[in-house]
């Protein structure tokens, strides 16, 4: 094997976009969201996961876009798809009968847990402010066996706690009671997996055996303190395994030159 | 032989009242009604109650314009293309619309329940997350779940244990039936067979939720050419109370095999969506200062919406400049 040939300049976002498709195993059945998450599931089909298959929450199953979508929604998911179904076929036929395997999302806030917020600033009965809301993130994330977010890292952004909980992570409320619980408890037999990795513009994260997340590694030019800082709960570094891998020049010329050719999310 | 109820965008938005329920078709910026949007506007519709599995730009047309009373619904925004549902947010910050909000496939549960006359609908998605919290049942809290609007639940979901398989706890769903869908469709036969073109979103189980559909459609084809392959079709045509035929009435979303989404029109309504006083100038602009759609289309002009025209193998434009490559 040949010693692989490392990029020397790329922006955060292609990071971001490689490391993400380096979650992708080949033959996993992935739920991709907008913008990163779909470069992510495209460089994987055509680098380390040339069998995993794509599902947009709209209702396209195992497209094979020509030209990158800009949205899940967008006429290009549905080209050379097996099934151009809907909603009910996306979130009942597939990820609540199972399916899926993995997940790619994202969201505003999240905490210790894993529990992500994309709807509200604030009190919700009387908000500062309102994000997009859920979308699919909390239905997809509570299902897929894994779950992999990208984020943006700033203090604010990581919290002891989120102001409302979208999306269920490894430690959460049950109603009515509002007791908290794991997730195992709370999905029951239902239960197939959850949060696996959180990849933003500083780090690579995971969660440990109580499902509270852990630094696992940092990206080229970030130390382990760096990232802390820039959590406000009380991040655990100590089990950072080193530097994350950084982007090949053949992975770089993929993501400008083949999957976003067009310039939609990479400018 | 069946035959369609035709009527005009002004007389289809004239059946709608204010305090009406309705729902759509399409995908956030995708087969949205919009021509049939700008004339509720126009009409100055009030306290309308949306139901819808996502919003788009649609939705903001109508929250901006002080139509919309109560938004049941799990996202809004725009895509790529504006990242907030800016008046929704408004509206809600300001108290002066009520949220409800739910995940995505939970608001597809409330459809498939009215789809098929059920009272509610089983899912297990979305459960452990604040969407269940009862302190944000906002219907609720406002007194709504008293029975007096038959449209509003008693309750905004219950929890069971499963009694069948000993699953655990799963979520009801209660049904949503909306008075009007809204509906915009590529084909619509000349006896009201729909057939949309390629992702049916939630289309069917809109159409089959609520009491009333009116479809606009971007062609009338004859029946015989959408019977001839019915597994492409998504309703027959009983199931469709009024047609309007309107080419690019899903302007400015778009509409696979005929026209792009119009990201420029679609960036600038969001940034003057911004502020209230924004929004007053794109509604003088382009919903008030125009008499109809006919005369929308006239000041959008022939080459902005031949950019826009979808390739007809692959079913969106492959001419217009996308990115920034």
């Amino acid at each position: 094997m040949t010693a692989k040939n490392y990029a020397e300049n790329y922006k955060g976002a292609d990071l971001l976009a490689v490391a993400a498709a380096r979650e992708v195993q080949d033959g996993d059945i992935v739920f991709a969201g907008t913008g990163l998450p779909m470069l992510a599931i495209a460089l994987a089909q055509i680098t380390n996961a040339p069998n995993a298959v794509c599902i947009y929450e709209a209702g396209s199953i195992d497209g094979r876009p020509k030209d990158l979508p800009a949205s899940v929604g967008d006429a290009r998911c549905a080209t050379q798809s097996s099934v151009a179904a809907g909603l009910t076929e996306a979130f009942y036929g597939q990820l609540h009968s199972g399916y899926v395997d993995l997940a790619f999302l994202g969201g505003a806030e999240i905490d210790k847990y894993g529990n992500v917020n994309t709807t509200v600033v604030g009190d919700y009965a009387a908000p500062k402010k309102r994000f997009t809301g859920s979308g699919g993130n909390p239905d997809i994330n509570s299902f897929a066996r894994r779950t992999v977010f990208i984020m943006v890292q700033e203090k604010r952004r990581f919290k002891e706690h989120v102001d409302y909980i979208t999306s269920p992570g490894w430690r959460i409320p049950e109603w009515p009671s509002g007791e908290m619980k794991s997730k195992k408890e709370v999905y029951g037999k239902f239960f197939n997996g959850g949060l696996s990795a959180v990849i933003t513009n500083m780090a690579v994260f995971r969660f440990d055996e109580d499902g509270i997340m852990y630094l696992d590694t940092v990206h080229p030019g970030f130390t382990p303190e760096q990232v802390k800082e820039n959590c406000e709960f009380d991040l655990n570094i100590s089990r950072c395994r080193g530097v994350t891998e950084r982007p090949t020049v053949e992975e770089i010329e993929l993501l400008y030159k083949v999957v976003d050719k067009d310039g939609i999310f990479l400018p | 032989m069946g035959k369609i109820n035709k009527i005009t965008l002004k007389e289809a938005a004239g059946l709608i009242k204010d305090g009406d329920m309705l729902s759509f078709s399409g995908f956030t910026i995708w087969r949205r009604p919009m021509a049939l949007i700008y004339e509720l506007v126009r009409q100055g519709k009030k306290d309308l109650h949306l139901f819808e599995v996502n919003g788009g730009t649609h939705t903001e047309i109508l929250a901006g314009a002080g139509c919309v009373k109560i938004w049941e619904s799990c996202w809004v925004g725009h895509e790529l293309y504006g990242k907030l549902g800016e008046s929704v947010a408004r509206g809600q910050v300001e108290g002066s619309i009520l949220v409800e909000d739910y995940s995505h496939a939970q608001c597809v549960a409330r459809l498939l329940a009215g789809a098929y006359g059920l009272p509610f609908f089983p899912t297990a998605l979305s459960m452990g997350t604040d969407i269940l919290n009862p302190k944000f049942d906002m219907l609720g809290k406002a007194g709504l779940r008293d029975g007096s609007n038959p449209k509003i639940p008693l309750k905004k979901y219950d929890t069971i244990p499963d009694p069948m398989y000993d699953m655990g706890n799963i979520l009801l769903m209660p049904a949503a039936n909306p008075d009007w869908a809204l509906v915009y469709a590529q084909q619509v036969g000349d006896e009201g067979t729909v057939r949309v073109l390629a992702q049916t979103y939630v289309d069917l189980e809109v159409i089959k939720a609520a009491k009333k559909v009116i479809v606009i459609a971007e062609e009338i084809v004859p029946d015989s050419y959408l019977r001839d392959e019915p597994a492409l079709n998504i309703a027959p045509g009983y199931a469709i109370d009024y047609v309007i035929e309107q080419p690019f009435g899903a302007h400015p979303t778009g509409s696979q095999f005929f026209y792009d989404v119009d990201a420029d029109f679609i960036r600038a309504f969001y940034q003057a969506s911004k502020s209230a006083d924004g929004y007053k100038k794109f509604a003088d602009e382009w919903i008030f200062g125009v008499d109809g759609f006919d005369e929308y289309l006239e000041k959008l002009g022939v080459n902005r919406l031949l950019k826009l025209k979808a390739n007809s193998v692959m079913g969106y434009s492959t001419t217009m400049k996308r990115g920034t490559r």
